[in-house]
């Protein structure tokens, strides 16, 4: 079982939610004096994760997007959750183009990084951060390829030839 | 006052500089792709001023990459802009996507426009 977290929001899964998460965010992280440069990570990576909940999880339905962070000695860690239609990143919204660069910079910009839930079992992105990093997470799990003909993020696309 | 605002500055004549300040997500995406489509549609060249911008994520990358390709099919310079010191919410994720020199973004506001004016390319060619 999960310890208790710090905090938890929950909140409308709406555009307008996600700079109030990035806000919580960035006052629990100066109670625990976490670096700048982390910092601006977990914030991209937070913005990145409730964006997708936005966009995907609840197509033009209403729904909740939940946050938890939870602090411990060595690192901060981030839940943020949907009880939306499951993991289906090529969903594209209408209003809102999405690039589909957002796993991937999760996964750049996490120590850790676990994606649970499948169709119609909502999704749940786990995020851990620590205070003291030994490397760049970027360096390990690197954003790789560019932006395609279609203007999506081609992950396979070498980046010496960007598409003009 | 907004604390995040997008403004159209037109001072440069044959470029139009797009002034981006503050926290730019999904909520404030489709605002910037309004104001960058005026940009387009006023003629001449582009820039993208981030100099003033704290945060920018994936939804304006996106932004920014549809407002260059309609620039470029429309044979306009498309430059983005930072200053001399970069906050970490802008260059990281600028760093790591490798879109310096795709988008391509430059340092200072002048050398910019100077690229937009010289080649639809921008400081990319």
């Amino acid at each position: 079982m999960s310890p208790a977290p710090d905090v938890r929001m929950t909140l409308p899964a709406r555009a307008e939610g996600v700079a109030v998460v990035r806000q919580a965010l960035a006052g629990m992280a100066d109670a625990l004096d976490v670096d700048a440069a982390v910092l601006a990570d977990m914030k991209m990576a937070v913005s990145e994760a409730c964006t997708n909940v936005v966009v995907h999880a609840y197509e033009d339905a209403d729904g909740m997007l939940e946050v938890d962070m939870s602090a411990d000695e060595l690192g901060l860690t981030i839940r943020v959750r949907d009880h939306g239609s499951g993991i289906q990143p090529q969903v594209r919204s209408r209003d809102v183009p999405a690039l589909g660069l957002g796993l991937p910079l999760i996964a750049a910009l996490s120590d850790a990084f676990e994606l649970q839930g499948g169709t119609d079992q909502g999704t749940e992105v786990k995020m851990t951060f620590s205070y003291a990093r030994e490397s760049d997470p970027a360096e390990a799990n690197p954003v790789t390829g560019t932006v395609g003909n279609d203007g999506r993020w081609d992950s396979d696309a070498s980046r010496g030839t960007p598409a003009g | 006052m907004d604390a995040n605002p997008i403004v159209l500055d037109d001072a440069p004549g044959d470029v139009v500089v797009v002034v981006v300040e503050g926290e730019h997500d999904i909520y404030t995406a489709p605002t910037l792709r309004e104001r960058l489509g005026e940009a387009i549609g006023r003629g001449g060249g582009i820039v993208v001023d981030l100099t003033g911008a704290t945060f920018v994520d994936s939804s304006v990358l996106g932004a920014l990459l549809d407002a260059r390709r309609r620039a470029l099919d429309s044979s306009k310079g498309f430059v983005v802009c930072v200053g001399q010191t970069v906050e970490p919410g802008v260059q990281r994720i600028l760093d790591i996507t490798g879109l310096v020199p795709i988008l391509p973004v430059v340092t200072g506001r002048d050398t910019a426009i100077d690229a937009a004016r010289a080649t639809p390319n921008g400081a990319g060619e």
